[in-house]
């Protein structure tokens, strides 16, 4: 069963700044949509009044992970597809995969090693005969 | 008086010259010498280490090809067989393992390895019988190729 990794998004903006009025927009108009159809994303809409820091779409993920997208200057379509982009993710790192497979074990025969294909009796110790 | 166009003496100056820069340094964080701290050094490092490093997308196909056959070479002499004959055979017997998935059995799967090298031994055998016996023999096991159609 799918379980989204996008936990919360917090919408902080200010509501007399001009680079956040597509902030203004979406949260008049497109944000009650976006939640209905994203029901298990937590969505906060945290106005701050005064003049403050720049408009910012803060998510949060499952596994800790925060990231900020500013949302300054954009209008509210872009606003949306950014919040379903979000939403879709996962939580990860976006940096380059060194590899696409990964296993906790390896090897099933057990590693090769210089004395893997050595006559046993370089690694075996027999029992220890008794003087007589 | 309204003034519809700036002065021809104002001009506009660069406000964020610090993050163009930084954008450039922070791919030569880790060279030697001044090229990671100076700019006009690190710009000509930075652009030649991008162009090396898209040329050696190419060098590095080539480099883990030649790294897999060592291995593969070093796995089927201690098993008694040389590289030529041990790819030769298998591909005669119909085994389609590419050499890095060759390689990796040698590693992490020896046995499966030497049982490899034992199929390729035994059709080798063959193929001298096939060659030197001249038809009075019935025709190898091993060499008995599987069509799929």
């Amino acid at each position: 069963r799918y379980v989204r990794q996008l936990q919360r998004l917090q919408l902080l903006f200010s509501p007399t700044a001009a680079d956040a009025r597509g902030a203004r927009q979406f949260v008049e108009e497109a944000a009650q949509d976006f939640a209905r159809r994203h029901p298990d994303v937590v969505l906060y809409v945290s106005p701050h009044s005064g003049p403050g820091p720049a408009p910012v779409l803060r998510a949060e993920y499952l596994n800790g992970t925060v990231r900020d997208e500013l949302i300054a200057s954009k209008t509210s379509e872009e606003i949306v597809q950014l919040a379903t982009k979000l939403a879709n993710q996962s939580g990860l790192d976006i940096i380059r995969i060194r590899k696409p497979f990964h296993t906790d074990n390896p090897s099933v025969q057990g590693q090769w090693h210089p004395l893997t294909n050595k006559p046993s009796i370089l690694t075996v110790q027999g029992p220890r005969l008794q003087p007589q | 008086m309204v003034v519809l166009s700036a002065a021809r003496w104002v001009r506009s100056r660069l406000s964020d010259r610090f993050w163009r820069v930084q954008e450039v340094l922070k791919y030569a964080r880790h060279f030697r010498g001044r090229k990671n701290r100076c700019y006009k050094l690190a710009v000509r490092s930075v652009r030649r280490a991008f162009v090396k490093s898209t040329k050696a997308r190419r060098e590095k196909k080539r480099f883990l090809r030649a790294l897999w056959i060592t291995r593969i070479e070093a796995a089927s002499l201690e098993h008694g067989l040389k590289y030529p004959a041990f790819i030769s055979n298998l591909v005669k017997s119909q085994v389609e393992l590419n050499r890095k998935v060759l390689a990796d059995l040698a590693i992490y799967e020896p046995k499966t390895f030497k049982s490899l090298a034992a199929l390729a031994q035994r059709r080798r055998q063959e193929g001298f019988l096939a060659a030197l016996g001249d038809g009075k023999e019935p025709e190898g096991i091993f060499s008995r190729i599987v069509h799929h159609h």
